[in-house]
């Protein structure tokens, strides 16, 4: 903590907005990350009514960063219009950025840096940029960044780019640097391991989709969705959620990694253009701005796993220390929001939630962490039906749960999300009164 | 010097090609062996079918899931013991039934807990078990037994039959040595049973490429905190090896500095150039001494304490072969050999003890040989000095052991050197050929062989001589 900082200073969550989130190369496919982020960032100050001049700085997480303007969070204050004086910074731990833009916000604000700062994060998949093999780079960027090229140069570096096979840009795809493997087969592995049927999976996805349908029909996200314009017009809402999904449906997919495996496009998160915010303040500048604060991040964890192992399966091992963090145990909570990847991600880490082997070997504990209760988990769907901008999730999930706690008052809300790298995250979130 | 037979082997045309013709010449398999140093989970993604009640199924628990096993047994208690620990890990244990017996699916290992066989109608589990699996071994497979010594028997026909695995391993080693797989007999000491794990990690894995038909004993004579990293396992250890700047102890120094070691290489000043490559190259410290000086010993004691404090573990690898049949050998021929193979090593290892340069929990690996084990023609001098080599290492390690040091060596066989490409050709394809493997080794299997002595883990195993030698024929 910093000198002169009154200690107990306590960083609370006064709201949270996030654009539609719609399938990559659809609605929002005009739209950069940049662009998405603006949006959010946007509407929310909009909604909550923020004056301009009491944000510190805007914290942003990013995964698939547009390489000539890595520093998203900048170019949104930018574009936006802010003060100039609002700092901006990026943040990127794959899936796990969004809530690493959130508990950093927490602690800058906890530890007496800043008082009002804007957390969240975006990706528009569609926007996605080819890479050129590096081969390229190196023999073009000579001649396009130093100075005068003669016809000779120029013909020479093209003679160097022969076969063309060797330079056609590479199809960009969500794989392990370390393994190539493509997080799919990860997946399919893990259901194999954790003995994960098809079935269970569909299960999941179906529940998903069905959980978000409602959600939408009855006006739950209603609030917690702006609508973006476009140059091909105004989107308004979710455009992933099945309501008309079933398990018949479900069941006739193939499976996408393996012939005989059992990860489909069904119980798997779409690529997902979006973005989303939250607003985190110190307790005393929310009160004092007359904002009614939702909820606190009472603790989080980061941990990692081996990505040659079982890619996913780092929540399993966050949660635990989160719950630790927080002074918790599973019982103690109400609502479990879990970062759905793959259906069969989810269900291996619940497994090993409740396996008191997993716990003795993985976590040196006597006790398993627990049985998730159905009733709490993803109770508005999750990431398969509603989609997955990566770093936009976390602030979802966020907004979700803080007016979820603030709106039953219920106590608390536990998170967990998976990332590439073998990454796991959680964090806990209580209620403030 | 290449070996034709076995290059011409690996291609599938030639092989069908000898089959076809009935040619009587077995062509040898070409031995898989590790890309890199050694990993947490060598049996990714493999398969191993394990069958025996005995006392090593919590050890079996302990290493199979992590290691990466998918497991099948028929033994209702194995499969209660691993797979309490298998969820943790993700990996199933399956039940062995029937129809694996005659599926076509091949499998990376067979093991046999064998240590509760207590009478000779007992042995019956080996044959049924072998003979039902043994065709589902894999190419490069392992085949492992888990025994007691027979001096541990509390019983006559406990002792016949522990004794009887040692000629059946030796024999299914040859059976199956045709396709590069290979079979090991761990022996156990009662107490010893959670020691096993870095042998078999060793045994099983392709780091024993070329140990096959071997017994190898587990005690718990040494101390042993239980406390071992399976990768970078030489992290933070002082490692000196002789004769460093060539041959198999150039590959002992790369493998022992790619376990994260760091390596003081030694060999004689005359080498000074290529040792200095090889310490350059992976990180090490040169030394240039003559080990059969008989300043040597101090000097090499005072740099490692000046350097690093002490060394943790001692490869004596230099060795000279001077050889002539005896009644033409000279007088000279006779006192190199002695001094550097054998009185160096003695000399060396007695002045780290004296001047506490060796620290606790070290590890002594000395080379011996087949021909200090065999006896060879032209070779009286070498083989007394490899001979020697084994008293010195059973001796010296009832010693050390109170202080957690333990002291083995490796017997090699036929090693592809640039010493054996100077054999003729006709010795030397005996060389490679009269062997479970039919072929001969390379100096990182050598390498591996001492760098598995060397490990922390490796606790259990003192007082041994472990022959890497492909199953020789030769002093078997």
């Amino acid at each position: 903590m910093a000198k002169n900082t009154p200690k107990n200073r306590r960083a609370v969550i006064v709201g949270g907005l996030r654009t539609p989130f719609a399938k990559a190369f659809t609605e929002l496919m005009e739209l950069d990350t940049i662009a998405l982020g603006v949006a959010a960032v946007g509407g929310l100050l909009r909604k909550l009514d923020l004056p301009r001049t009491e944000i510190d700085g805007i914290i942003w997480g990013g995964v698939v960063l547009p390489p000539l303007s890595v520093n998203i969070g900048r170019e949104i204050v930018l574009d936006l219009g802010l003060p100039a004086s609002v700092e901006g910074h990026t943040v990127t731990r794959a899936c796990a950025s969004g809530l690493q833009a959130i508990t950093d916000a927490a602690s800058a604000i906890e530890r007496g840096d800043a008082d009002v700062l804007i957390a969240g994060g975006s990706d528009s998949t569609s926007n996605a940029p080819i890479a050129f093999p590096n081969k390229v780079t190196r023999t073009l960027a000579p001649l396009a960044l130093g100075g005068k090229a003669t016809a000779a140069d120029i013909l020479g570096a093209l003679a160097q780019l022969m076969p063309l096979s060797e330079v056609l840009p590479r199809q960009p795809r969500v794989a392990e640097r370390t393994t190539g493997e493509v997080m799919g087969e990860s997946a399919e592995r893990m259901a194999q391991r954790n003995e994960i049927s098809r079935e269970a999976q569909d299960q999941l996805a179906l529940r998903s989709h069905q959980r978000a349908a409602r959600a939408i029909a009855s006006g739950r996200f209603d609030d917690e969705i702006t609508k973006v314009e476009t140059p091909k017009g105004l989107v308004h809402s979710d455009s992933l959620v099945r309501a008309d999904t079933s398990a018949e449906k479900l069941a006739k997919l193939r499976p996408v990694f393996s012939k005989t495996g059992t990860v489909t496009a069904g119980n798997s998160s779409p690529l997902t253009d979006g973005a989303a915010a939250i607003v985190m303040m110190s307790e005393e500048k929310a009160r004092a701005l007359g904002y009614e604060p939702l909820a606190t991040v009472s603790s989080w964890s980061y941990v990692g796993v081996d990505p040659a192992d079982q890619l996913l399966i780092g929540p399993a091992i966050a949660v635990p220390k989160a719950l630790d963090r927080a002074g918790l145990t599973l019982q103690d909570i109400d609502l479990v929001d879990m970062h759905e990847a793959f259906a069969a991600q989810v269900l291996s880490v619940l497994k090993m939630m409740g396996s008191q082997a997993f716990a003795r070997e993985r976590l040196g504990r006597d006790q398993a962490t627990g049985e998730v209760d159905p009733d709490k988990l993803n109770i508005y769907g999750g990431s398969i039906a509603i989609g997955h901008p990566f770093a936009a999730t976390g602030a979802r999930m966020v907004t979700t749960m803080a007016n979820e706690l603030h709106r039953t008052g219920k106590r608390s809300a536990l998170l967990g999300i998976c990332a590439a790298g073998g990454l796991g995250a959680a964090a806990v979130l209580e209620r403030v009164d | 010097m290449t070996d034709l037979l076995l290059e011409l082997g690996k291609r599938p045309f030639v092989r069908k090609l000898v089959a076809s013709a009935g040619l009587p010449m077995p062509m040898p398999e070409a031995l898989p062996r590790p890309k890199g140093p050694s990993v947490e989970r060598f049996l990714e993604g493999k398969t191993v079918r394990v069958a025996g009640e005995g006392a090593l199924g919590a050890a079996l628990a302990n290493l199979l899931p992590r290691a990466g096993a998918t497991t099948l047994t028929a033994t209702a208690a194995l499969a209660a013991t691993i797979g309490s620990k298998a969820e943790a890990y993700g990996r199933v244990v399956r039940p062995l039934t029937a129809a694996d017996s005659e599926s076509t699916d091949k499998v990376h290992a067979l093991i046999l807990d064998a240590t509760a066989l207590a009478r000779p109608a007992d042995l019956r589990l080996l044959y049924t078990f072998f003979h039902d699996h043994v065709r589902s071994l894999a190419r490069g497979g392992r085949v492992v037994l888990l025994g007691r010594p027979s001096d541990t028997a509390t019983t006559l026909a406990q002792a016949a039959t522990e004794g009887a695995l040692d000629g059946f391993t030796r024999s299914l080693a040859k059976e199956i040595g045709g396709k590069g797989a290979t079979a090991n007999l761990v022996l156990v000491e009662p107490g010893a049973e959670m020691r096993v794990e870095a042998v078999l990690r060793f045994l099983l894995s392709s780091a024993s490429a070329f140990v096959t038909a071997q017994p190898l004993r587990v005690s718990a004579e040494a101390s042993w905190d239980n406390r071992d990293p399976w990768e970078k396992p030489l992290a933070q250890k002082v490692v000196l090896v002789t004769g460093a700047a060539r041959g198999i102890g150039e590959a002992t120094a790369r493998m022992l500095a790619s376990e994260g070691a760091h390596v003081v290489c030694l060999d004689r000043p005359e080498d000074d150039e290529p040792l200095s490559h090889v310490a350059r190259e992976i990180g090490g410290t040169p030394l240039t001494a003559d080990v059969s000086d008989p300043e040597a010993g101090v000097q090499i004691a005072l740099e490692l304490k000046r350097l690093h404090g002490g060394v943790d573990i001692v490869v004596h690898n230099a060795g000279v072969t001077r050889d002539r049949t005896l009644a033409r050998m000279q007088e000279s021929g006779w006192d190199q050999t002695i001094n550097i193979n054998l009185a160096a090593i003695l000399h060396i290892t007695e002045t780290l003890l004296q001047t506490g340069a060796l620290r606790d929990n070290g590890r002594v690996v000395s080379l011996s040989s087949i021909a200090g084990i065999a006896g060879n023609m032209g070779q009286t001098n070498y083989a007394a000095s490899k001979s020697g080599v084994i008293g010195f290492t059973r001796y010296l390690a009832k010693q050390t052991k109170a202080r957690g040091i333990t002291v083995n060596a490796i017997a090699p066989g036929f090693i592809e050197t640039r010493m054996t490409a100077a054999v003729p050709m006709m010795i030397r394809e005996a060389g490679r050929r009269l062997s479970a493997l039919g072929q001969g080794g390379l100096p990182e299997d050598v390498a591996r062989a001492i760098t598995f002595m060397a490990l922390p883990g490796s606790a259990g195993v003192t007082g041994q001589v472990l022959r890497v030698c492909g199953g020789a024929l030769i002093g078997a």
